[in-house]
């Protein structure tokens, strides 16, 4: 779930608002890895940061920008301190 | 060293390296992909361990340990292969991850998704290089075989003593471009479902 009950969820969403990021959850319409994750018992979030870009997996001319791209490190740099940094959860031993 | 193009972000230049390995469907050449990212696991310093799932299907996972072994992991899941092109359709070589004046780069896997691994890839290159770590271990892992539904890459893996031994907690995985300012993220996906109908008139 995307609300307060998920401290992943919680922790991603923060990291976003302190880089003045806006996100939208979505339920994704196809199929990816994540199902077999989750499925396993792993929480996951799917997330590419790609803002500002058309929509061309699977197309011809898919591009992405290096601006963009280099944004993308940026993001994940301030991510994975905080996620990695996620206290022990109370299901967690 | 790693090799730079004129003026160029060292990471582009690594993601443009990993857009020219030709890992395809349907014969990706995995064996590319594989030797790529074991050299960067050696370049970053981080554990490099394969698993292989099928033959020739091979899951890398580069690793950095955290301070606390008895915290759950931080998954960072990326697929290596990539979908089939029309050539012809194509303004550039779909495989030579062109960049344009405006600094777009041109090739299959540039958003389907390449470009996410690299970026995983670079954060822990620049965290590394400023000293940081974390409690959490963080996996990076790089699966085969998701463009034809990961029946030989990621859904065996999750069944194999490898995968229970990363005691994963979290995992992030790829979502979608946004044409918008808004970034999308997936919490959730549909499963999939085929129905098969049978009509037999009136
Ligand atoms: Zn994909």
């Amino acid at each position: 779930a995307v609300d307060d009950s998920n401290p992943w969820w919680t922790e991603f969403s923060r990291v976003c608002r302190e880089m003045n990021l806006s996100i939208k959850p979505e339920i994704f319409s196809a199929a990816t890895d994540s199902r077999f994750l989750r499925a396993a018992g792993v929480p996951a979030l799917g997330f590419s940061p790609m803002n500002r870009t058309p929509v061309l997996l699977h197309d011809h001319n898919e591009f992405l920008n290096e601006a963009v791209f280099l944004r993308g490190i940026d993001i994940y740099a301030r991510l994975l301190p905080a996620l990695a940094s996620m206290p022990a959860l109370h299901n967690e031993c | 060293r790693r090799q730079l193009s004129e003026g160029e972000h060292p990471g582009v230049t690594l993601f443009r390296q990993y857009l020219r390995i030709r890992t395809v469907q349907p014969e990706p050449k995995y064996d590319e992909a594989v030797l790529f990212l074991e050299k960067i696991a050696k370049d970053l310093g981080l554990e490099c361990q394969k698993v292989e799932v099928a033959p020739g299907r091979v899951v890398t996972i580069l690793t950095w340990q955290g301070t606390d072994p008895s915290l759950r992991s931080l998954v960072l899941n990326s697929h290596t292969d990539v979908v089939p092109v029309f050539e012809e359709h194509w303004n550039h070589d779909p495989f030579e991850a062109f960049k344009d004046t405006q600094g777009n780069i041109y090739a299959r896997g540039a958003q389907d998704m390449k470009c996410v691994g690299i970026q995983y890839l670079e954060a822990v290159r620049r965290l590394k290089a400023e000293g940081k770590c974390f409690p959490r271990t963080i996996h990076l892992t790089f699966v085969p075989d998701e463009e034809t539904g990961g029946h030989q890459g990621m859904e065996l893996f999750v069944k194999r003593p490898e995968f229970q031994a990363l005691r994963a907690g979290f995992a992030l995985d790829e979502g979608l471009a946004s044409p918008t300012e808004t970034f999308t993220v997936f919490y959730s996906e549909r499963s999939p479902w085929w129905l098969h109908v049978t009509s037999s008139g009136n």
